[in-house]
């Protein structure tokens, strides 16, 4: 092997220049790096994926945005605080939307557990037409508004379909579901609430 | 980009016709770059003159480019066709018209959506240490190179010895020899 | 069958890398020529085992065998030919197939092309180095990216094709690989800064023998990013085509420290200085490629590239950990000993430029980092979210590219070692002129705004001082009868175009950000709408149907002129959403970009047509053309370099083959100190 030294990069001699003594640059500039990205290593390493993180809202705890109109399903008209003193499902939904066609069976299944269950469906960025035949084909039988500028998703922050908001007797926002929703998560928020004394 | 007075030169050699013509040289050359000094600061004080003041749309439009749309992934709110950005686009020119301000609009649809609705992350706080770091970066960084600067300035009083002196002796004989690599 | 022999390729592919490892860590352990000779050679096992496994996928896809997940998921009788080809690269484990097979290239010829020096241990540790990385992405294919899984269960008869967004444009078909060769070829500049660090020589030698590759992936890197940019634009339909994506950031990452690199590097040719800071920028560069392929493929940052949440992360962020691990590590071992003897003379210098280029680019890879994992910090520490877009990262990268068009302007004037006001002044007085000049146009033709004016004339100065450059060095060229083209030929004239075509870019994406307009228009059929100067006439809309989508298409005449068709189409892939497809109409001056805003829910209902006309976009791409042209240039041999004076030079040892330009003439005696040595 040949094993070249450079009369320019010396080795661990000091110099022959009096005020110079060995510098250690690289060597605290490296610990000092090795412990910010072993932080950073660490904090990427224990984050939850994105998915996880949309069930956040800006609304949990506090009075639900006001929702009225007209059902698609018959003409009804619709009036949210009419259905003070129920558990009120607002489900934002598309006939597009695979997922919502998933949790149609489950949408229909807490309804029917009890009379203290509503839900209110919100179309999201869908017609009238294909929503009614999506709900008439999926057995849905709550009624639902359509919402042609977005505004009523826009003031529950909804980012995509299927979303459902939880609310309580006296419409206060429980819970915030992203994705599809199951009778059995729901009874258990419904459940903490009776708990705590809703 | 102003150009520093360079100091008066007196050139060594003799003749008094060519050190004339490099000084009208110099000169010709410092007066061209006050002349442009002069024309960049007249044309940027033109042209930094700003708009009139925005309509309302331009107001909203300005407005939704911070804001994220809700639906995509990373577009903001002002350029995107998305069902949902244009539903954002709807509420900020609504808000505009009413007379809302550009803060209170913000804070409406952080509200509703959540902080990261915003693209522009918050100037204070936790969050606002994302405007500071950089500058704290850039500060250090130059910073170290003066320190570096100063340390080299320093280093090139080496004192000679022999021992140097006969290796570049060596180097200009192989040289001077043709016995190259 | 095919999923057989792929599994098999991989295997061989991974025990070849394990296999050539094992043989040169030994030679080198025992100091045993043979053995390094030999260890090499699996390289071509390595590159058989990526060619077969990847042939055998293409022809898995263009077959349509179903029975591979993998297609299954991707592929489609219905998706056009070349799309199907490009499908290879649309998904996970295709893309890291592809990613290994251009791993393994690279790996054969950088053993090829130190075929002559295999005993030398710099070489060998590099080419160990090459093997582990090779090693451990075979590895992901054995384990969680595994592009041969087999179906459970029926073969389906069809598939659903790739992503809707990736089979309706051509450059597709480009970006993925061009941009993975740029990725991919860092890893051989820094197996060799790694071998540097470890067999602890770092004078010359590796830095010039590895300058042409390291140029050549930067320039593979820089075509792909201003690809996906382009594509980004034709695809997308939001009109824009840099959104600070964190995917995007995670390819300008390694784009912007090996920039730095290029620049620094030549302090180092020249000086000898820079070392252990050079080191530290090329292996910065290579763990900024794994860490932007951990953020696209892990699913922590959304994003329009987010492949799907995949069990793949950890292994990636594993492998970014052991790679930053190694780097630190030799850094703050070996750093101190190897550092240089001299000094920068003056800031106001070559030198000291390249410092302050040094040190915008850090800041500006700094700014982008940050703001690309700020995010996932703030969550960590106080469960707020947080997003960082658009305007974070513009308001902080306008500075420094203001200052860096700056330095561009002065630093090819500027003589190494010490300038003077004089010289200088001398030198850039023309191009000062020149955007001088264009300022006023500028201001005359009705452009304001400070920030767009300033990009403008430091843009003009730094392009009057390229060209400056080139002319002086083609004037000379021809002058000692050596041909113009070597006045355009070779590094530093290279990289003068390469600075133009950069220029072209900053100053076409400061005109169409600030310069820009949008706006929508209810139309029914026959209207037409005027904005910023354009006429658009709504012709009418239909129909089409294709295989693979159906297609509402609406018929818009621009300017009285052609028609021009933006869509939104329904693929059977993706049955939800409608995908839009714009239509643009591009010009030198400015492009009108069209869109269906919002299709009519009715028949008789009235088109929203989206409308985006922004200025000087088509010289974004040309500008892309430029820097590529301008990488081949600086590839290409310049005129023979004046050598460095001898006293900085290394002092080679016999065995050693000594750089190119101690081989060169010396300087004759009698030469005058004002002659200005060319940049070379």
């Amino acid at each position: 092997m040949i094993d070249v030294t450079y009369p320019d990069s010396p080795p661990t001699a000091p110099r022959t220049t009096p005020h110079r003594r060995r510098r250690r640059t690289a060597l605290y500039s490296a610990l000092a790096l090795a412990v910010v990205f072993a932080a950073f290593v660490g904090v990427l390493a224990t984050r939850k994926s994105a998915i996880d993180r949309q069930a956040r809202s800006p609304l949990l705890g506090l009075p639900a945005p006001p929702i009225v109109g007209s059902s698609i399903v018959d003409g009804a008209h619709l009036d949210l605080a009419s259905l003070r003193g129920r558990f009120v499902l607002v489900n934002f939904f598309a006939s597009w939307c695979v997922p919502c066609q998933d949790e149609q069976p489950q949408l229909v299944k807490w309804l029917g557990e009890s009379p203290s269950h509503a839900i209110v469906g919100v179309l999201f960025s869908d017609t009238p037409g294909p929503a009614k035949a999506f709900l008439a084909a999926n057995a849905g039988t709550w009624p639902a508004l359509a919402d042609p500028d977005g505004q009523l998703a826009l003031n529950y922050g909804v980012r995509g379909p299927p979303e459902s908001y939880l609310l309580d007797g006296q419409g206060i926002v429980l819970a915030k579901f992203v994705g599809e929703v199951s009778a059995a998560g729901l009874d258990r928020i419904v459940a903490q609430a009776q708990a705590a004394g809703a | 980009m102003s150009e520093p007075t360079a100091p008066r030169q007196e050139a060594v050699s003799g003749s008094g016709g060519r050190r004339s013509t490099a000084e009208a040289a110099r000169l010709r050359r410092r007066a061209a770059w006050g002349a442009l000094a002069v024309v960049v600061v007249v044309a940027l004080v033109i042209g930094a003159r700003t708009p009139a003041a925005q309509t309302p749309a331009q107001k909203a439009a300005s407005i939704a480019s911070e804001v994220r749309c809700p639906t995509c992934e990373g577009q903001s709110a002002e350029v995107s066709d998305a069902a949902a950005a244009q539903a954002v686009r709807t509420f900020i020119l609504a808000e505009v018209e009413a007379g809302q301000s550009r803060g209170r609009i913000e804070q409406e649809l952080e509200d509703r959506y959540g902080s990261d609705i915003l693209l522009r992350p918050p100037a204070s706080g936790v969050a606002g240490l994302v405007w500071v770091l950089p500058i704290v970066a850039l500060v250090l960084a130059v910073a170290g190179l003066a320190v570096a600067f100063r340390r080299w300035r320093t280093v090139g009083e080496a004192p000679v010895t022999d021992a140097d002196r006969r290796r570049v002796a060596e180097a200009l004989n192989e040289d001077a020899g043709g016995q190259g690599p | 069958m095919n999923a057989l022999l792929g599994q098999y390729a991989i295997l061989l592919g991974l025990l070849a890398c394990v296999a050539g490892i094992i043989t040169i860590g030994f030679g080198l352990y025992r100091q045993r020529a043979q053995l390094l000779r030999s260890g090499r050679n699996y390289a071509w096992f390595v590159l058989g085992a990526a060619v077969v496994a990847v042939a055998v996928m293409e022809r898995a896809l263009v077959t349509h065998d179903f029975s591979l997940s993998y297609v299954a998921a991707n592929g489609s009788r219905e998706t056009p030919l070349l799309f199907t080809v490009s499908s290879l690269w649309g998904a996970l484990q295709g893309s890291i197939l592809l990613w290994t097979l251009i791993l393994a290239i690279y790996t054969v010829a950088v053993v090829v092309k130190f075929r002559k020096r295999v005993t030398d241990p710099l070489v060998a540790w590099a080419t160990l180095v090459m093997f582990a990385v090779g090693a451990f992405f075979f590895a992901l294919m054995l384990g969680p990216a595994n592009p041969f899984t087999k179906v459970s269960g029926t073969v389906p008869i069809d598939g659903p094709g790739p992503n809707p967004l990736l089979q309706n444009h051509p450059l597709m078909v480009v970006h993925p690989p061009m941009l993975y060769a740029g990725y991919v070829g860092f890893s051989v500049p820094f197996a060799f800064a790694v071998a540097a660090l470890v067999t602890g020589r770092l004078g010359e030698g590796w830095l010039l023998e590895t300058r042409r590759w390291t140029l050549l992936a930067w320039g593979f890197l820089s075509v792909g990013i201003v690809l996906g940019a382009w594509w980004s634009y034709e695809v997308l339909g939001w009109g824009g085509y840099w959104a600070w994506d964190p995917v995007e950031n995670a390819s300008f990452l390694p784009w912007l420290c090996g920039t730095a690199f290029l620049h620094s590097v030549m302090v180092q040719e020249r000086r000898g200085m820079l070392r252990v800071w050079n080191l530290s920028l090329v292996l910065a560069t290579f763990s900024l490629t794994i860490l932007g392929t951990f953020l696209t493929r892990s699913g922590v940052l959304d994003s329009v590239h987010a492949f799907t949440d995949s069990s793949i992360g950890p292994w990636i962020l594993a492998f970014f950990g052991l790679v930053l691990a190694t780097s630190i590590g030799l850094i703050g071992w070996r750093g101190d000993r190897l550092r240089s003897p001299g000094a920068i003379d003056s800031p106001i210098s070559r030198e000291g430029a390249f410092l302050a280029n040094n040190v915008l680019f850090s800041a500006f890879a700094f700014v982008v980092l940050l703001g690309t994992v700020f995010p996932l910090l703030v969550e960590a520490i106080n469960g707020n979210q947080l997003t960082i877009g658009g305007p974070y990262f513009n308001r902080m990268a306008e500075p420094i590219a203001l200052c860096l068009l700056f330095l561009m302007a002065v630093a090819p004037a500027l003589p190494w070692r010490k300038a003077s006001t004089e010289l200088l002044s001398s030198r850039l007085l023309v191009p000062a002129w020149a955007a001088g000049i264009t300022l006023v146009v500028c201001v005359a033709a009705g452009l304001r705004g400070l920030d767009t004016l300033a990009c403008f004339t430091l843009g003009a100065f730094a392009a009057a001082a390229a060209i400056r450059q080139l002319v002086l060095a083609t004037r000379r060229s021809v002058a000692d009868g050596a041909g113009w083209w070597r006045g355009i030929s070779g590094r530093a004239n290279g990289g003068m175009v390469v600075h133009l075509g950069v220029i072209l870019i900053a100053v076409a994406f400061a005109a169409s950000t600030a310069y820009g307009h949008r706006a929508e228009f209810t139309m029914k059929p026959g209207q037409s709408a005027a904005v910023a100067g354009h006429h658009i006439t709504f012709l009418g809309l239909h129909t089409e149907t294709h295989p693979n989508r159906t297609s509402l298409v609406a018929n818009v005449r621009v300017d009285g002129g052609k028609v021009y068709s933006p869509q939104i189409s329904n693929y059977q892939a993706d049955p939800g959403g409608g995908i839009g497809t714009p239509s643009v109409r591009s010009t030198l001056i400015d492009d009108v970009y069209l869109t269906i805003a919002i299709a009519p829910q009715n028949p008789g209902d009235p088109t929203v047509i989206g409308v985006t006309v922004q200025p000087l976009i088509i010289w974004l791409w040309i500008g892309g053309g430029l820097v590529a042209l301008g990488t081949l240039l600086a590839i290409a041999p310049g005129r023979r370099r004046r050598p460095v004076l001898p006293a900085s030079a290394p002092a080679h040892q016999p065995g050693e083959r000594p750089a190119r330009a101690e081989r060169a003439a010396r300087i004759p005696a009698g030469t005058s100190a004002a002659v200005e040595v060319p940049p070379a």
